[in-house]
């Protein structure tokens, strides 16, 4: 593998204090590519079903792709770890950029596999060849910045990059994430625990050997190209202007903006959290990830009152609006104070604001009172309260232990009917657009394979395409309609081979959101970076297989159709008012024709043989034989 | 004459220019081969580009004691020659901007050289936080920037600017 890849994984035991490198099979890179789909095919094959995720058997695995390092057009900053979610008990996976994944390339791996766990806190340091478990009882109580400072000292070195944990993470919260130089997330499916049960505080890397390049001329001449295509789209424009904030108004306008737990759809008054109001107020500059033309973060400040010197180099929509409108809250500065305690603890943004969302409707409802809460009004609009839920999640202090397990867990705990509050899918938390006012988004929650997620699908097209372009990609005009449910399966199917594909060259979802989403502009980009020749066919069998083999993991772990489902606020009640009003998420048509159109099982939405043989995946369909899982052929 | 602008406020620490740089060069990406670096403080929104400026007097041609650094009589360019350079490190120690650094695999020093006077790391910066002008118009080009962060919220508050974002 001269091109692109390291060619190289390094494999870590932390019982036995020993490591090792082993070349990267190339079928697999063939079969996979990198990142997330290496990552799932790797953790499929080690994990056995049903253990505990936050026992030493748990693997934790760092995977960056292809096109990490290389100059890229679509970015070339990211990576995917992956382990078995303590949140969810099903595939935890996770994708985040920055600095640290290309760093780890240029050390020379690929992917770093970590089993087993310490016997005290360590911390892993990776200089090239040289890997060396360090001792990290110091760090052990410091949050990500502390971490991530006090490792730079150490090491006498201030370019490295880090992964690091904070104390939620340390606490087993299962809702905590795995940062990146302290200031960007791995935020989904609480793999900060599991990284915390293998006693491992962060991973810290320098490398200096760079990622050779098939065809340097051709790259360089495609990237300018690219660069031009992504600046020709008005979305892209807006999103390189105020980052996922513009998302605010665009969710607001069709009435699908988390408010109040997702009791309405549309929060008033809104203009002090638009993506405007942020840049005019907030933003100091913006900021990208390696490699990327869009920048769509920044550095901002609060510059005065009480909060004055808070300040980040991240934001995001998401972490911003689980902070303000999803708790009835319209200050913006709650959002971003936010930002820098979910930082410095380690925490997952949406799954922290859900939670916490999911509380203050119980308290609403009289489900919680003040004797649960400590004295705290967890009233809707209450920032200060908010704020004090993120320190006590953290901590696991009071209520916060509870609340810690995340929302499923801890609506069983508290009882009372409390579960009809929890929005999650699968265990785990929504985002903040409601699927009653975008169905194909429903159907994507409902069928991701890591539960509730916006990213598997990211079906943008649906209040974006033409109608005419809907009908040429998947067979219908009202695949444009955000309220029809007509070729909504094969919308999905279609995004999450395509985000399958994303995720494993390891390139950026938002730069390829719109006019370089498509199969051959990805492709061509990785083979300037590789020598790989796909066709668009190749890159959606890629995507389709991975997508399967993560569907084999959970119905190992027992998913089946049942579980492929949404809250029943979104399927039951009608929204109450704004663009959206008087509509559902009407999920049971859609999942039927993306079963079918998926070659899986209608009745139990399980992969079937003939299709798991079709993608090359025989032996995943005779373990589930085996295990008594595959459903039987049609006589 | 031209000169490479630098505007830190206009960096998003993206690192492209070290990634074409560097596979221009070495036909690989290498930040560590690449004639610009970025330096960047991320938890204080800082991003600096360090590159050559091709001093006027410049430090590192005076004291280079084998006459390894010249000027490109076209593009006013202080070059390096690596087959004159001893590799002694002076010129590196007193570069007033560190931009001049080791290639430690082939174990040679390297530095900018304009490209030829068409530099690739200025004409991939979507940002334009590195320039390439003429020196006259340099700084008018950074009088414009400091103006419009001035001026900027006046113009706003008399609507003659969009609001930002589409409607």
């Amino acid at each position: 593998m001269p091109y692109g890849w390291a060619g190289r994984v390094l494999h870590i035991d932390l019982t036995r204090r020993k490591g090792a490198t082993l070349p990267l099979d190339p079928v697999d890179t063939r079969m996979y590519l990198g990142g997330r789909g290496l990552n799932v095919i790797t953790l499929y094959r080690e994990l056995k079903p049903k253990i505990d995720p936050l026992s030493p058997d748990n693997v934790l695995i760092f995977g960056t792709g292809p096109l990490t390092g290389a100059l890229s057009p679509l970015g070339s900053a990211r990576f995917n770890v992956t382990a078995k979610s303590p949140l969810t008990g099903i595939l935890g996976d996770s994708n985040c950029g920055g600095f640290w994944a290309p760093e780890l390339k240029y050390a020379g791996y690929d992917q770093i596999v970590i089993r087993g766990r310490a016997s005290e806190p360590v911390y892993l340091w990776i200089d090239d060849d040289d890997v060396e478990i360090r001792n990290a009882k110091h760090l052990w109580g410091k949050d990500t910045y502390e971490t991530h400072q006090s490792i730079i000292e150490e090491i006498e070195d201030p370019e490295i990059h880090t992964v690091e944990i904070g104390i939620a993470g340390e606490n087993l919260v299962k809702i905590a994430n795995i940062l990146t130089d302290a200031y960007r997330g791995t935020g989904r499916t609480g793999l900060g625990a599991v990284m915390a049960s293998k006693n491992l505080k962060a991973i810290a890397v320098r490398g200096t050997k760079g990622v050779k390049v098939a065809d340097p001329d051709k790259l360089l001449e495609i990237t300018l190209k690219d660069i031009e295509i992504l600046y020709s789209d008005w979305f892209s424009r807006l999103f390189s202007e105020q980052g996922s904030m513009c998302l605010v108004k665009i969710y607001q306008d069709l009435g699908a903006l988390v408010t109040k737990n997702y009791q309405e759809g549309q929060f008033n008054p809104i203009e002090g959290l638009l993506g405007d109001y942020y840049a005019g107020k907030y933003e100091v500059k913006p900021r990208g990830c390696f490699s990327c033309p869009l920048h769509c973060s920044s550095f901002w400040m609060i510059t005065d009152g009480p909060l004055a010197g808070v300040r980040a180099p991240k934001i995001e929509f998401g972490i911003v609006i689980n902070y303000t409108t999803r708790l009835g809250i319209g200050d913006l500065e709650v959002g971003l104070k936010a930002i820098d305690l979910l930082q410095r603890y380690g925490l997952d943004s949406i799954s922290t604001g859900g939670t916490i969302g999911f509380a203050m409707e119980c308290y609403e409802k009289g489900i919680l009172t003040d004797k649960d809460t400590g004295g705290l009004k967890l009233e809707w609009g209450n920032g200060e309260a908010t704020l004090e839920m993120i320190h006590k999640i953290a901590h696991r202090e009071g209520i916060g232990n509870i609340l810690a397990e995340g929302s499923r867990i801890a609506a069983q705990k508290i009882g009372k009917g409390a579960d009809k509050y929890a929005i999650h899918t699968k265990g785990l938390e929504h985002i903040e657009c409601d699927p009653r006012g975008i169905q194909a988004w429903g159907l994507g929650y409902a069928v991701a394979s890591r539960g509730a997620d916006h990213l598997r699908a990211l079906p943008a097209f649906e209040y974006t395409i033409s109608p005419e372009k809907a009908k040429e990609l998947f067979g219908t005009l009202k695949a444009a309609d955000r309220f029809a449910t007509e070729g909504k399966g094969h919308m999905v199917k279609w995004f999450e081979e395509v985000r399958a594909f994303t995720d494993s060259i390891e390139a950026c979802k938002y730069i390829t959101r719109t006019g370089l989403i498509w199969p051959e502009a990805q492709g061509q980009v990785l083979s300037a970076v590789t020598g790989l020749k796909l066709k668009t066919e190749d890159v959606l069998l890629i995507g389709e297989r991975i997508v399967n083999v993560e569907r084999a993991f959970n119905v190992k772990e027992g998913i089946t159709r049942k579980d492929d489902n949404l809250p029943e606020r979104f399927t039951k009640e009608p929204m109450p008012s704004g663009p959206s009003k008087g509509h559902v998420c009407n999920l049971e048509p859609m999942l039927d024709d993306y079963y079918k159109l998926r070659g899986w099982d209608v009745k139990t939405g399980i992969p079937t043989r003939e299709n798991l043989e079709k993608l090359g995946l025989k032996d995943i369909a005779d373990e589930l034989e085996r295990l008594g899982k595959l459903p039987k052929p049609k006589s | 004459m031209k000169v490479i602008l630098v505007d830190p406020e206009r960096c998003t620490g993206c690192r492209t220019c070290e990634l074409v740089c560097s596979l221009t060069k070495t036909r690989e990406c290498n930040p560590q081969k690449a004639r610009i670096r970025v330096l960047s403080i991320p938890h204080e929104g800082v991003d600096l580009p360090i590159i050559c400026q091709h001093c006027e007097d410049a430090p590192c041609r005076s004291v280079c004691p084998v006459g390894a650094l010249r000027r490109d009589p076209q593009t006013k360019a202080i070059i390096l020659e690596p087959a004159v350079c001893v590799g002694c490190n002076a010129c590196m120690m007193v570069c007033p901007y560190g931009a001049i650094t080791i290639d430690t695999e082939r174990r040679e020093l390297i530095k900018c050289d304009l490209c030829d006077g068409d530099p690739l790391c200025v004409k991939y910066c979507v940002t334009e936080a590195i320039q390439f002008v003429r020196a006259d118009i340099a700084m008018k080009i950074r009088r414009k920037h400091a103006l419009e962060k001035f001026v900027g919220p006046m113009l706003k508050s008399r609507e003659l600017l969009p609001a930002g974002g589409r409607s």
